[in-house]
């Protein structure tokens, strides 16, 4: 985004009032995430299924190993004692272990986090790179035949739910023409094991310069990047049109016209810059919503993130990595809301003032 | 825009991400050597003592760890499964039951190295016995039921020699020894890793195998993939050879079509748990082998909480038995991919001393309207039929008919559909009327079903029946040497079961293996899973 416009004529620069706003606002979400904790905690707890009994599935498993698996659970104690006892542990960053997996929750989050995060990003950036000039040109020329094509399009984004989307290419690229690698998981299973450095693929493969490694990542990421882009690309698309057409319509661009600016500088400068807040509150809470909501493209392609690993958690009552993962999401929201809010000050400076 | 157009700019995408694709030059020859094995399951300990272990962590521990023995196998009905009755040494070269049948003696293989280099000693054998009675966890109770219970059973006569004692002969002592829980650990690395609230190291043990088995464990990423390595100084597959594969990769993949599609496409070499349509499709298309085996050890059950009424009466549970639609039920929910327990005529010498054993009973209405009559409830009762999402495949058809058929003689049915935990609960609580659930002994003797699925207050009895007669002959045949004796003791339980009816046996449903042409050795293993010390490459 262009930021180099002479943006204000005030002394302070935009970015005190951004850090004092960013600092206000973690602040004030911190009751929001304990009441989070608190809240998931107890609707964990009133879900009927057992999990000591789950867990303590072997052939010959009687009420003793029940007992057991309770007792390492820390479900033998009162609910209240769990309670404070597990606030305790979070706030000395410990978030239990995980039944399904044998691992402790945090190493689990921390292993698949960057999983769906690279996932995500990918997704949201082809997203973005599509919606925007698609919401632009539908808001050009509005009731045009490009117009009714972007609305088609989206339209068919949001109808077919992703595993279904994910399934069909899967079928095509992977299945009938053999062009895209086998969909299971962040990379070839045949190839060495991946750097680990910051858990970003893409990025650790840069780091230590394997190009033959970057380009499997690469390879393996675009099917599902491009299920949940397909996904999410309807409420992109709309909301930069909606926008782009009230600002379109505004005194300063007809002005901007009349004075025969380039239609180029037009657009991207004066129009673009001035719609594109919407735009990024949208994007914001779709990037939060893909994190969470993005269970059935990792299923379907089995990706190793953090929302299938949730879902398995739930189905088998598995109490804490369900835990963890709420509050993880809890987390990333708000630090999502955050990046917006920063960026809106950077994108229009007026805001930074209130 | 037309799908077409978006097709075309998916296909630009696609092309792109080959572009990006790319080959390795050596792929080719490691592949061949590689098993890729893919399943929905997740690998969650390498401990396979751990409650809430999964199936597939024991298949990873069978290949990394021994045991002292291992079953053989033997063809049933054309395909390998293993053999309970065919008990061959593992890690011990040979062993001696003595003629009391009170005193097992195991002789170690003399070469026998853990994966550190170390020699396996007795020491070890006794160490890891004990451990799997006295630790807390699902060893204690598999290995009692072969009475095998204290650390004082266990006694080192030298390095190379082990001695088992018996309070009494029971007959599933030395099978016990030859499941997943009694694995031989290296005991002098787990001591290192022992602390004094975990004497068995159970902590260290779940995330590193210490044992002597066929592969060591190269990755293990828990709900992603387990990739072993062949240890070459395992010599324990047929004559003094090391395992078949190089390596092997053991992948999560939790949709069942991908897992379709990868085998199809040569991608994967085996996988086990594929839909039964997908599986007959493969079949059909014939370019892959599917071996499908009846689950020999396994059954799937309409069971009756007959503690609670109107399923107390014996009337009601029969009446049932004869309203289902057997063959619909069987043809909805398997494809017809499994082996009947039902439409059996018993006639002279019948019931066959084995379990399960094909029961005679079909669909006849008018029977199940009198039966239903005689138990005082001619008009019928309201109840609800439960099972888990788990099983919804096969078990949601199944309660569709079921509830449809039973209308016809006046039974109203509310179909309850529960999460898997829920569901388990509720069973173990013994809270649930009527529903379906599944089954699976991995030393299928009759007397051990029997003792285990129809007897005490614990969640495996479904039925919750108590009957003086069943418990009796159940107990006493667990320490029936005599062949004869026993073999009549299996008809007697057989034939208490089908007069009481606690819970109706309806099929063994398939294993599928479907695998590449070029997988061989494939066999049905004790815990449903793949042994892949049995694979090689053609």
């Amino acid at each position: 985004m262009a930021a180099s416009r002479p943006a204000s004529s005030r002394p302070a620069s935009p970015w005190a009032g951004i850090a004092r706003r960013a600092g206000r606002r973690l602040a004030s979400s911190l009751p929001a995430l304990l009441g989070v904790l608190v809240l998931t905690f107890l609707l964990m707890r009133v879900l009927p299924g057992d999990p000591a009994v789950f867990f303590a599935s072997g052939p010959n498993a009687g009420k003793a190993e029940i007992e057991e698996v309770r007792r390492q659970m820390g479900l033998d104690r009162p609910v209240p004692e769990q309670l404070v006892r597990y606030l305790g542990d979070v706030a000395t960053g410990h978030l239990g272990r995980s039944m399904t997996t044998g691992q402790p929750v945090l190493t689990d989050l921390r292993r698949r986090l960057p999983a769906s995060l690279e996932l995500t990003f990918t997704a949201l950036a082809i997203a973005l790179a599509l919606a925007i000039p698609l919401g632009i040109a539908a808001a050009l020329r509005p009731g045009s035949l490009v117009d009714h094509g972007v609305r088609f399009l989206c339209a068919l984004g949001v109808c077919v739910p992703t595993f279904v989307s994910g399934l069909l290419l899967i079928y095509v690229f992977y299945y009938l023409l053999g062009l895209a690698p086998d969909p299971t998981g962040r990379i070839d299973v045949f190839a060495a094991t991946p750097p680990d450095i910051t858990g970003f693929l893409l990025v650790d493969f840069a780091l230590v310069g394997d190009g033959e490694g970057w380009r499997n990542a690469a390879s393996q990421l675009v099917l599902p990047a491009l299920t949940m882009a397909l996904f999410v690309l309807a409420p992109l698309a709309r909301i930069t049109r909606a926008s782009m057409l009230a600002v379109l319509g505004s005194d300063f661009i007809r002005t901007a016209r009349s004075l025969g600016l380039p239609p180029r500088r037009v657009v991207v400068t004066y129009a673009l810059r001035n719609a594109i807040l919407p735009v990024l509150t949208i994007a914001g809470i779709v990037f939060s919503t893909m994190l969470g909501a993005n269970v059935l493209v990792e299923k379907v392609f089995s990706w190793p993130g953090v929302a299938s690993y949730a879902l398995d958690a739930l189905l088998a009552s598995d109490y804490a990595p369900v835990q963890g993962f709420v509050l993880l999401m809890a987390s990333l929201f708000v630090l999502v809301n955050l990046t917006v809010d920063v960026l809106y000050g950077l994108a229009d400076p007026r805001i930074s003032v209130e | 825009m037309t799908p077409t157009t978006l097709t075309r700019a998916l296909a630009a995408a696609a092309v792109a991400a080959t572009v990006l694709g790319g080959t390795a030059p050596a792929r080719a020859q490691s592949r061949a050597e590689t098993l890729r094995y893919v399943t929905g399951a997740t690998v969650n300990t390498l401990d396979p003592t751990m409650p809430g272990t999964t199936r597939e962590a024991f298949a990873i521990s069978l290949s990394t760890y021994d045991r002292l023995v291992t079953f053989g196998r033997k063809q049933l009905d054309g395909n390998w499964v293993f053999d309970l009755d065919a008990i061959r040494g593992e890690l011990a070269e040979r062993y001696e039951v003595s003629a009391d049948g009170l005193t097992l003696t195991f002789f170690l293989r003399k070469n026998a190295k853990f994966q550190d280099g170390t020699p396996v000693t007795a020491e070890d054998v006794k160490w890891s016995l004990d451990r799997a009675v006295s630790a807390k966890s699902l060893a204690a109770p598999q290995l009692l039921t072969g009475s095998l219970t204290s650390p004082d059973q266990f006694k080192v006569l030298d390095a190379h020699t082990i001695q088992v004692t018996l309070p009494k002969p029971d007959r599933l002592a030395l099978p016990n020894l030859a499941t997943v829980y009694a694995i031989i650990i290296n005991s002098k690395a787990a001591k290192a890793h022992a602390t004094p609230e975990d004497p068995w190291a159970q902590a260290w043990l779940k995330e590193n195998a210490a044992g002597s088995g066929a592969y060591a464990v190269d990755v293990f990423k828990p709900g992603e993939q387990v990739v072993l390595r062949r240890n070459p100084d395992w010599t324990g597959a047929a004559p003094d050879k090391p395992a078949g594969f190089k390596r092997v990769i053991a992948q999560t993949i939790p949709d069942a079509a991908t897992r379709a599609n990868l085998v199809e496409k040569g991608d994967a070499d085996i996988v086990i748990d594929l839909q039964a349509n997908d599986a007959q499709a493969l079949k059909e298309r014939g370019k892959l082998t599917v071996t499908a085996t009846p689950q020999f050890n396994a059954v799937t059950f309409v069971s009756f909480n007959t503690r609670m009424p109107p399923f107390d009466k014996p009337e009601v549970r029969q009446a049932i038995a004869a309203a289902l639609p057997y063959d619909a039920l069987f043809k909805a929910a398997l494809f017809g991919r499994g082996k009947p327990l039902f439409g059996a005529t018993w006639g002279e010498g019948d019931p066959a001393p084995t379990f399960p054993v094909a029961q005679p009973v079909s669909l006849d209405l008018a029977k199940a309207k009198k039966l239903l009559a005689e138990a005082g409830l001619p008009d019928g009762f309201s109840t609800t039929f439960s099972f888990n999402v788990g099983q919804a495949a096969t078990a949601e058809p199944m309660a569709a008919l079921i509830r449809e058929s039973l209308e016809k003689i006046g039974i109203k049915v509310e179909i309850q559909k529960l999460p898997d935990a829920q569901m388990s609960t509720l069973v173990s609580e013994k809270k649930v009327p009527f529903f379906t659930e599944g089954i699976v002994a991995w030393l299928p003797s009759p007397d051990y079903f029997y003792r285990n699925f129809y007897t005490g207050n614990q969640r495996w009895n479904y039925s919750s029946i108590d009957d003086p007669e069943i418990n009796r002959i159940a107990g006493e045949a667990r320490f029936e040497r005599d062949p004869a004796k026993y073999a009549d003791a299996a008809r007697a339980l057989n034939r208490r079961a089908l007069a009481l009816m606690p819970q109706i046996p309806l099929w063994q449903a398939n294993q599928d293996a479907v695998m590449l042409p070029t997988v061989a050795g494939y066999t049905y293993q004790f815990h449903r899973q793949v042994d892949y010390r049995d694979l090689s490459r053609k």
